[in-house]
């Protein structure tokens, strides 16, 4: 962790390019963990799929929904988010800093978005029937469901995937010069369309982050008051903005202390005077909802709901009163302590009107069984391994320029050998950027 | 090169008119489409718990009118389910107060809403309300298995088969089957006392009214349930004691979906708003990408690095 300020003139922990993690093997022993847990889970997958959802799950006829809908999708593509609203952040509202975070933002939301599809594909009990989303005249528009299942699909894999495109056709650009005439036609025609790819990728998880909360709406009083409101919606989406900050934001972090990278203050704290703005926002709104709809009473009720709620409650405002302080003191370990925080009181609030805060008639209990928390945990893990194999291979996380030049020193000097790394070949890290564009 | 006060007034002013025209439009349609028509012959149940005397015929019917398979889980030897599931569609139940005052039966299936809260959330229209009938009826060829019809039944009717790889969604669906044979759903065609009784909604209704003109005081609140309860409902009931004892919540007169979905319909109405929204964003990303793109080319003459993007 580096102590230089943002005023230095000689700043060398500036974020200026984005530089795969080098020199650190994929396979280790937590990765190694990490794919037996998605192996178990595919394997327990087939089981679910000949058995039925029943005996593999906690689910009954009260509590329709388990985890797998309510955390891997609801919670999970809320932290998955960041692609929207670090986007939004940057594209719309210009926050040009930012722009050094878009990679992770949009490589996490790729990876939460893919995940969380793929398990709502098991969650759901005649998955075969997905393919009437490809007739339209079938859709139910006014159904929250439809809109979020069909938007999430059409989401994930047009505009988010497009999205993630330029880094890989970057590696395409580096591991052969054969390939470059190529590369940079497509890239030509990808910036052509950018602004409508964009944009939609703005649109579409507005619309299915806010319907995420709309699904809840027809539950009625089986929500209980603190959660249920025509607000619902909104308060949704606006907890998948700070939620989501918090992710991409903590994530890069966190990467920078395991893989020794500077961290750049500038945009760190420019992500946390946003967040803290957006969590601010969102409690208030939160707060002044329940007050206005007459049910703040019910919070000062000794019960299960009361608890959800304020911890909720203590650990946004927690979360957002230690990035404010980060702002301050610029101390990163409050900052991530923030994000963190922040980003659990988020989930729970995601979490709780399916589950801890649903009161189904007649009265049950819901509690996942081992296989349906081995097949959640084995699909978060399959996203932290696609990561880790991700940022080791393609320019993911930012870093100061200097990491580049250091890269490419490393690969030359140490592991000459090395062909199938592309940007690890030598001579194509800047030095003769000049004969190569002669060519 | 952060966003302008000029450019924000000005793409403000462009996107303005059009997007206040539209969602004018928008609103003045879903105005109208609120108030819920009832089908033009629309059938339904007439259940009067006071007559009822809970000898479950119409759960033995039931099961043999929609040939489903006996229910004997609870003792492997009758046919005795314990509430609605994956092959019971009709149940009888039992409301008894510990302090010992007035007990009644009730007969528990789709109330077929007028308004159904799992049509209005089943994502390709599986569970979907015959417009003439108006009963509401499920398909398995359009159905996800998403169980989204279980959370938003007020009346937590439809039931998910939990076991097997082909799972089915499991309702009352009026024996509809029955009804173009001429026939009376399997249910009131063996009820020895008549308190459940199949006809159109309006001469139930009608039924209904007389019996509690007949007996004032003897109904709880001189009431039909299912008259305007929920948007109203083409299974009517009449009860001794207060219906949400009875697992019929008091939901008010406006449908559940007509309340809860109210702006999520206007908003999406012909997708107009979220046209005009993504009209809106590509303006000013267009910009902004314009400026990105040049800035990351002067950074790559600088560093001698491709530009990354």
């Amino acid at each position: 962790m580096s102590a230089t300020t943002s005023n230095a003139p000689l700043n060398d922990t500036r974020w200026e390019r984005a530089v795969p993690v080098y020199g650190f093997p994929v396979v280790n022993r937590f990765f190694l963990v990490l794919f037996a847990m998605t192996l178990l889970a595919f394997v327990l997958t087939a089981y679910r799929e000949l058995a039925g959802l029943g005996p593999v799950s906690g689910m009954n006829d009260a509590f329709g929904w388990g985890i797998w809908k309510t955390f891997n999708v609801m919670v999970l593509t809320a932290l998955g988010s960041g692609a929207f609203a670090v986007g939004i952040a940057a594209w719309v509202f210009r926050r040009k800093r930012l722009h050094a975070l878009m990679r992770m933002a949009l490589l996490t939301s790729f990876l939460a978005y893919a995940c969380g599809l793929l398990l709502l594909g098991i969650d759901a009990g005649r998955p075969w029937n997905f393919y009437w989303i490809v007739f339209p005249w079938r859709w139910n528009m006014h159904s929250p469901l439809a809109e979020v299942a069909i938007c999430m699909s059409i989401y994930a894999m047009i505009p988010l995937a497009v999205e993630n495109l330029p880094p890989v056709l970057e590696r395409l650009w580096y591991f052969d010069s054969r390939l470059r005439p190529g590369v940079e036609r497509v890239e030509r025609g990808l910036h052509a369309y950018f602004p409508w790819i964009i944009a939609a990728a703005y649109l579409l998880p507005g619309m299915h982050q806010s319907s995420l909360g709309a699904l809840m709406l027809l539950a009625g009083e089986r929500v209980h008051p603190l959660w249920q409101t025509l607000w619902l919606p909104l308060l949704y989406l606006g907890a998948a903005t700070f939620m989501s900050f918090g992710c991409v934001a903590g994530t890069t972090m966190l990467c920078c202390v395991v893989w020794k990278r500077a961290m750049d203050m500038e945009v760190l704290d420019e992500a946390a005077r946003i967040t803290a703005w957006l969590i601010f926002g969102w409690l208030g709104l939160r707060l002044l909802d329940i007050l206005f709809r007459g049910a703040f009473g019910t919070a000062f009720h000794a019960d299960r709901f009361a608890g959800v709620f304020w911890l909720e409650v203590f650990l946004t405002s927690g979360g957002g009163f230690l990035l404010w302080r980060s702002l301050r003191n610029h101390k990163t370990q409050e900052m991530f302590l923030g994000y963190v925080l922040s980003s659990l009181g988020g989930m729970i609030y995601r979490f709780s009107p399916t589950t801890l805060a649903f009161t189904p008639n007649p009265e049950s209990l819901y509690f996942p069984s081992t296989i349906e928390i081995l097949v959640s945990l084995g699909f978060i893990s399959m996203g932290v391994a696609g990561f880790l194999l991700i940022v080791k291979r393609f320019a993911i996380l930012p870093a100061p320029l200097h990491e580049w030049h250091d890269m490419a020193s490393y690969f030359r000097f140490r592991r000459p050998y090395i062909r199938w790394t592309g940007y690890f070949k030598h001579g194509y890290f800047g030095e003769h950027e000049s004969e190569t564009d002669s060519e | 090169m952060a966003i302008t006060r000029r450019e924000l007034i000005s793409s403000i002013a462009k996107a303005g008119p059009p997007a206040a025209a539209l969602a004018v439009c928008a609103g003045a349609q879903t105005l109208q489409a609120e108030t819920i028509p009832v089908p033009s012959a629309a059938v339904g149940l007439l259940y009067d718990a006071s007559i009822c005397i809970g000898c479950k015929a119409c759960v033995a019917a039931c099961a043999e009118a929609n040939n489903t398979e006996p229910d004997t889980r609870r003792d492997a030897l009758h046919q005795a389910p314990s509430d609605l599931n994956d092959v019971t569609r009709n149940i009888i139940k039992l409301y008894k107060p510990e302090n010992g005052s007035a007990f009644s039966f009730v007969k528990r299936q789709c109330m077929h809403c007028l308004d159904p809260a799992c049509a209005a959330g089943c994502p390709f229209q599986a569970l979907h309300k015959d417009p003439e009938t108006g009963i509401v009826s499920w398909t398995s060829e359009e159905c996800i298995g998403c169980r989204y019809c279980t959370i938003t039944c007020p009346y937590h009717i439809p039931r998910f088969q939990w076991q097997g790889y082909n799972p089915r969604v499991t309702k009352c669906e009026l024996c509809s089957h029955r009804l173009e044979k001429g026939q009376k759903p399997g249910c009131t065609s063996v009820c020895p006392t008549g308190a459940v009784i199949f006809g159109p909604r309006t001469v139930l209704l009608t039924e209904a009214k007389r019996r509690i003109k007949e007996k004032p005081g003897h109904y709880y609140q001189n009431r039909v349930y299912g008259e305007t309860d929920n948007g109203g409902t083409q299974a009517l009931y009449l009860s001794r004691v207060p219906f949400d004892k009875l697992g019929l919540p008091e939901l008010g007169a406006e449908s559940v979906p007509a309340r809860t979905l109210r702006w999520q319909r206007r908003f999406y109405q012909y997708f107009a708003l979220p046209a005009v929204l993504y009209g809106g964003l590509v303006q000013v990303i267009r910009k902004s990408v314009h400026g990105h793109v040049h800035e990351a080319q002067e950074k790559e003459k600088q560093t001698g690095l491709r530009a990354q993007l």
